[in-house]
């Protein structure tokens, strides 16, 4: 008796137009993808993007040249040179980051004590030769000041995880 | 005339259903596999060598990278090695987490195997449906640990951070309008928590149209059935393990035979296979998506109800929280020297393995006493299955070693490590 | 010995010795912040806290002596609490500092704050602030980070011998500062820097280059002194960011003079020679190796073919690495030449030449128990001597000292006599005549006839009686100054003639590398003309050895206008200048002592070698290698080297033997003018050579300060006053020099040093006359 149902079954393309049906209400379901670049989904708050550099609201970098992020950062993309500024201060001469060794990790951002390296929502830079991926402190503190609003907001977000 | 002999056929590196950089020597009758040949190391980044030279929570995200397709478990399974060493105990909340985001990420991981399985052997369906889902469980690593991939959320002594109580939201453009927004958005209202619970409502309905189109589907069968057939001794011989081993009827599961963290108190079952075959380990893999599913409504209950901490309350050991790191003159010090220097590790040897999506991952990590590892041997399982692939590849035909290789379920970011 | 017990280890340890020096000694840690094993006792930071069995309360271990059966706890709970509490106080009051501190990483605050403290404050309230003090050009401070741990007052106070630092105020008011508006001058204070177990003090040219996890260590070997103090030269990405000191209990300890602690910071000067140049038409070009060796090979042949091989002639720095003066002496005999010299600051060359060394073993030094000084300032010729000698000093040491100047050693002296330069001389004689007399030995007449007769002082009768008291363990040191001395054949004559009699050690001190110069060149210091007669009388050709005449040769300008007249003058050096430019023709850069292999030889005949801890800046190269090539294009047999190691094996078999250095007993007096002011010589300690008169920081220390010095009686009479710029002459030149007075100087005379500018224009001149 089994047999023969699997002899009916396979005999009428049971299982195939089982499968087509699933398929086939597919095709009138509301579509999930969205229209990129025009939109995109939606990003956390903890987003690990593009590398940036933040200065204070009065303009001052944050950035003191202590160095922890060059020591924490496993693929050794970040090259810091530092020196005494004229006012004294500790500051970068030299904040370049590669972003073709680094592996977006965030150990960067974690071992910031002052916040300045941060990293960013933006996940879709691109360069057009190797040069345009190596991020000195200029490029850096351009994304910073480009991103600023979305920055504060998310670590306020992310501020009672850490 | 002379007869003609077997010859060689190179198939890979660059072969779209090679799984990355697999070099195959197959020596040929015809079109019947004499012998097959796995060539390996392209992928080779020494990583075992790599973190012998930093300090151990350095080498965190280079675990994900290993089998970059079940990224926290690699990570667990190193960060249980130095939990070992350290001998300390984590955070129950942590324990749930980490389980809860293994199960995801064996989901995560079976979901690609499946898209990548079915699309090798001719069901262009299942790649599409697969990686819809894959995308809900991607944002949940994304909200835990801000990437979609390479978390680097794991951490000796618990998780980096707590899971959030929001996520983030669709928003209106000129191809959706607010009430497709809204449709979008609904199960972002709440917290992860609830965003996962509403996944894993819908996910066993996803599985079902899964078998509904291969389960009986003939061409499946056919391409499936009788192929690459090990039998439980030889499975065990070769040192087979997760659902390779399990699809040959062995029942062999490190999260009910050496339970870690918090399996012990999961209410789950084993599936194993009876043949050996790769429709076997194809029934297997689609029974753990319906266990883990299981798994993992049991722990978003168990965290709903219990807040906690997530990491141990040790700054000798993790870095204090961020608010005390500005204020306090113990918290910046310990700050400093642990991003700087991180911290050491009690001379000795630990071995640690994981119930991984793909079988026993395990990290064998010795201790001398420094802040580096002396030495770190990771066991990937792919690596084990992969040998086999000679044995189970006699006597098929070429177009089955296609299907051998998607059922063995090899990434090689572990195989070459 | 006592037999006690640290952690249940049975270990033996001498019966009143202090606690942690027998757990050092047994390799059991105890944290401590205050406790220096070359320092004394504190025991203020209270950080090294044990449980001792049967003492009620733990005790400080750096204060509690070893008594046999003592039973000690370092890591038990009444000690690991102790420790604790310490560490919390400590922090109470340290600021958040460390992402800005230079000690971050190497601190050994942080580094006991994690091994031995809390992971988190209890402590909320606001902190103290102490003012920052200025330190002078090498140390800064950062001074609310002070633990008032006073190892820097202690190193002051027992080893640098001056108490430039010191604690003022009680409790939560004491902070460490300097006496008011002083700075720290001392030539080892960047020991403190050392010292200091947290930020305060940190290096001032160092401050905010780098982080110490960045740096990669190479051994070196300090080039400025004839100690060869031990390095450690730190270098990030192919540059020397620092230098510290390498323990070598037998040579420099664990210290180190700021003048091979701080000279690395001239290795990038502007005026770092970077690629071989060629003066053609009066314009320098940069040129390549090949083009510059094959020119200077071609001038030499042909000058050497035509003036023959005694128209050529080498200076070679004392600095040289022992490799450089063996193949620069090769080289110079290959050409048939013996004209070679690196006694660049000395004017009398009449008889034998003594071995530059110290006599004894540094570690020995210490154990003279009498001292003659002669003409020597050696605090600040040789700063870890001093160091050596202040300790020897307070272990009961009398040091005697027969100088020109009435210099401030650090230490008490037994008996100082301070005379001018012909005056000094006929004491001198005096003394030998004296001690011949006692020990019934006979001296030669010039002796006699220099002492005149005239009746020894009561000093220098006790000085004689303690001489020859001492016997072996007398030390007779003749100083770098006495080199400088037209009389210099004099004075190691005299003080050959005490030693043998006496006994007494013989030390003669030179500047760098010398110890080594002396034995490559062996005999033919005697055979070719010396730096004397190469500066009288203008050569064919002149190859300078990384000198700068005006400032290396004690001639100074005159010297540099006998070179502008030699036919070609080839540089091979680090840096170059205007003077050099002008009378040079080819430039060839040499590689600095942190960027080739070398040897150094020092006063003790210690033969160490280094390997370079950076590339050669730019285009240079190592000295070896220059002269190695430069030996080939000449056609030289004996130029085939492929390793260094060649090289130093041949010079070292090659060596003259120390105990080969041979003693007058004959000399003649040079006699001085009478008319005029009387000139000593002396050296500065920051302008001994290239290098140091590069170092920005060192060139703003006190110690950089080269003052015309005059008695305030002379300087009244020749009618000027204290800053004032006074007219003297030489000769048919003249030179105007700003003067300071100070009655350390004998009457009639004025110290005019060398190696500076505007009194290079003075020359070797003995004395000067005053214009109007």
């Amino acid at each position: 008796m089994k047999r023969a149902a699997h002899i009916v079954k396979s005999l009428f393309l049971q299982e195939l137009i089982k499968g087509l049906s699933v398929t086939g209400r597919h095709l009138f379901k509301k579509k999930i993808t969205v229209q990129y670049p025009d939109e995109k989904t939606p990003m956390s708050f903890r987003f690990r993007g593009l590398h940036a550099q933040r200065r204070y609201p009065n303009g001052e970098e944050r950035c003191i040249a202590c160095k922890l992020c060059e020591a924490v950062c496993p693929a050794l993309a970040i090259t810091i040179d530092s020196d005494v500024r004229d006012d004294g201060s500790r500051r970068t001469t030299r904040y370049d980051i590669d972003l073709s060794k680094c592996i977006f990790c965030g150990f960067c951002e974690e071992a910031c004590p002052v916040d300045a390296i941060v990293e960013t929502r933006i996940f879709e830079y691109h360069g057009e030769n190797r040069d345009d991926l190596y991020y000195t402190k200029d490029k850096l503190l351009a994304v910073g000041d480009k991103m600023e609003d979305s920055i504060a907001r998310d670590r306020k977000l992310d501020a009672p995880y850490r | 005339m002379s007869e003609l002999h077997s010859y060689t056929m190179n198939f890979g590196p660059q072969h779209p259903a090679a799984h990355g950089v697999l070099r195959l020597v197959l020596e040929m009758d015809g079109e019947v596999i004499k012998r097959a040949d796995p060539h390996i190391g392209l992928l080779h980044r020494a990583t075992e060598k790599l973190a012998e030279s930093k300090p151990y929570n350095q080498s965190i995200g280079y675990m994900d990278r290993l089998d970059y397709v079940s990224m926290m478990c690699n990570e667990h399974a190193y960060v249980m090695a130095i939990e070992k060493l350290l001998g300390i105990e984590v955070p129950l909340r942590a324990q749930y987490i980490r389980v809860m985001f293994d199960e995801i990420t064996r989901i995560l991981n079976h979901l690609l195997w499946l898209a990548g399985h079915g699309l090798d052997i001719g069901a262009m369906t299942m790649f599409l449906y697969c990686f819809r889902e894959r995308e809900d469980l991607m944002d949940a690593y994304e909200a835990v640990s801000g990437a979609r991939l390479h978390a680097t959320y794991y951490r000796p002594g618990g998780v980096y951070r707590d899971l959030p109580d929001r996520m983030p939201q669709y928003e209106t453009s000129k191809w959706h309008n607010q009430k497709d927004v809204d449709r979008l958005n609904e199960n972002r209202q709440g917290s992860l928590l609830d965003f996962i619970w509403d996944f894993t409502e819908r996910f066993p309905k996803h599985v079902d149209e899964y078998e509904t189109l291969l389960t009986d589907n003939r061409i499946w069968k056919q391409r499936t059935v009788g192929i690459g057939v090990v039998s439980p001794e030889r499975a065990k011989a070769l040192g087979f393990t997760g659902p390779m081993l399990r699809g040959s009827g062995v029942e062999w599961d490190l999260r009910k035979k050496q339970p870690y963290e918090v399996y012990d108190r999961m209410d789950f079952d084993i599936p194993v296979g009876s043949e050996g075959d790769t429709y076997d380990r194809y029934l297997v893999r689609i029974e753990e998506f319906r266990q883990s599913n299981r798994i993992i409504r049991q722990c978003v209950e168990w965290l709903r109800n219990n807040p906690g901490s997530v990491m141990v309350d040790d700054h000798k050991l993790v870095p204090p929280d961020r608010e005390a790191m500005k204020h306090d003159m113990e918290a910046l010090i310990h700050h400093f020297k642990l991003f700087t220097e991180g911290y050491c590790l009690p001379e000795g040897q630990a071995y640690s393995a994981v119930e991984h999506p793909k079988g026993e991952f395990g990290i064998y990590l010795v201790s001398d006493g420094a802040n580096k590892p002396y030495r770190l041997k990771i066991r990937a399982p792919g690596f084990v299955h992969l040998s086999a692939l000679d044995e189970m590849a006699r006597g098929h035909m070429l177009a089955d070693v296609v299907a051998l290789i998607g059922t063995q379920d090899i990434v090689f970011g572990e195989v070459d490590r | 010995m006592a037999t006690i017990e640290i952690n249940g280890q049975t270990i033996e340890a001498e019966e009143g010795s202090m606690l942690i020096a027998a757990a050092d000694k047994a390799g059991i840690y105890i944290p401590r912040f205050c406790y220096h094993d070359k320092l004394s006792i504190a025991a203020n930071c209270r950080m090294c806290l044990v449980e001792v069995e049967k003492a009620p309360k733990p005790l400080p271990a750096c204060a509690t002596p070893v008594t046999d059966g003592m039973k000690v706890q370092t890591q038990s709970e009444l000690a690991r609490d102790a420790q604790k509490g310490t560490m919390e106080f400590l922090l109470i009051n340290h600021p958040l500092d460390c992402p800005i501190c230079d000690q971050g990483g190497e601190c050994e605050l942080q580094d006991l704050a994690v091994g031995y403290g809390r992971d988190a404050s209890q402590y909320n309230e606001g902190k103290r602030v102490v003012m920052d003090k200025n330190l002078g050009p090498l140390i800064s401070t950062d001074m609310t980070r002070c633990i008032q741990c006073t190892r820097c007052v202690r190193f002051g106070q027992e080893l640098a011998g001056i108490m430039e630092l010191g604690m003022a105020g009680r409790g939560e008011h004491s902070e460490i500062m300097t006496f008011m508006g002083h700075t720290v001058d001392s030539e080892l204070s960047g020991n403190v820097i050392d010292l200091c177990p947290v930020g305060a003090l940190t290096s001032k040219p160092f401050r905010f280059q780098c982080r110490s996890w960045e740096m990669q260590n190479h051994d070196g070997i300090a080039p400025h002194d004839t100690v060869g103090s031990n390095l450690e030269i730190q270098v990030m990405r192919d540059k020397v960011m620092r230098v510290l000191p390498a323990a070598n209990e037998a040579i420099n300890e664990v210290w180190l003079s700021d003048r091979d602690r701080f000279s690395y910071e001239s290795l990038d000067s502007d005026q770092r020679l970077t690629t071989p140049r060629l003066k053609i038409n009066g314009e320098w070009k940069s040129t390549d190796w090949q083009t510059a060796l094959e020119h200077v090979a071609a001038k030499l042949k042909v000058i050497n073919e035509e003036f023959g091989a005694d128209s050529t002639g080498a200076l070679v720095s004392p600095t040289a690495t022992l490799e450089e003066l063996n193949l620069l002496k090769k080289l110079m005999q290959g050409m048939g030449s013996s004209n070679i010299d690196y006694r660049l600051r000395q004017q009398d060359f009449r008889g034998n030449q003594p071995a530059p060394v110290l006599g004894s073993s540094i570690a020995d030094f210490e154990s003279a128990s009498t001292v003659l000084l002669v003409d020597s300032n050696i605090r600040k010729e040789q700063p870890i001597l001093g160091l050596r000698l202040r300790k020897a000093v307070l272990h009961g040491t009398q040091v005697h000292a027969l100088n020109h100047v009435d210099y401030d050693f650090a230490f008490r002296t037994a008996s100082t006599i301070c005379l001018a330069p012909d005056a000094m001389l006929s004491e001198l004689a005096i003394l030998t005549q004296l001690i011949a007399g006692r020990t019934g030995s006979s001296v030669p007449d010039a002796v006699s006839k220099l002492a005149n007769g005239t009746e020894a002082s009561v000093e220098i009768v006790a000085l004689a009686n303690e001489l020859i008291d001492a016997g072996e363990n007398g030390h007779v040191v003749l100083g770098a100054q006495a080199r400088m001395n037209p009389n210099y054949s004099v004075l190691t004559t005299l003080t050959s003639l005490i030693s043998t009699m006496t006994g007494a050690r013989l030390a003669n001190l030179a500047e760098a590398n010398s110890v080594a110069a002396w034995q490559v060149m062996g005999a033919a210091l005697d055979d070719g003309k010396n730096t004397a007669d190469m500066i009288a009388e203008p050569l064919k050709a002149c190859l300078l050895f990384n000198i700068d005449p005006r400032h290396d040769l004690l001639a100074g300008d005159h010297a540099l206008e006998t070179l502008s007249e030699t036919g070609m003058v080839v540089h091979i050096g680090n840096f170059h200048d205007e003077a050099l430019d002008d009378c040079c023709h080819v430039q060839l850069p040499l590689a600095a002592f942190s960027e080739t292999d070398g040897t150094h030889i020092n006063c003790e005949g210690t033969v160490q070698s280094w390997t370079a801890a950076v590339n050669p800046l730019g285009d240079s190269r190592p000295g070896w290698k220059i002269l190695r090539v430069l030996g080939n294009y000449l056609s030289l047999d004996g130029f085939d080297y492929n390793t260094i190691a060649e090289v130093r094996n041949e010079a070292v078999a090659a060596l003259q033997p120390i105990d080969a250095s041979r003693v007058n007993t004959e000399f003649t007096v040079d006699e001085l003018p009478d008319n005029g002011l009387k000139r000593i010589y002396d050296l500065p300690l920051y302008h001994s050579d290239a290098l140091v008169r590069r170092a920005s920081a060192l060139q703003g220390a006190a110690d950089s300060k080269a003052a015309v010095v005059l008695h305030p009686d002379t300087l009244q009479a020749i009618g000027a006053e204290e800053g004032s710029s006074v007219k003297f002459s030489v000769g048919e030149q003249s030179v105007e020099l700003t003067v300071s007075s100070s009655n350390i100087v004998p009457v009639q005379c004025v110290v005019i040093p060398s190696g500076v500018d505007g009194c290079s224009a003075i020359g070797a001149a003995a004395s000067v006359e005053v214009a109007n």
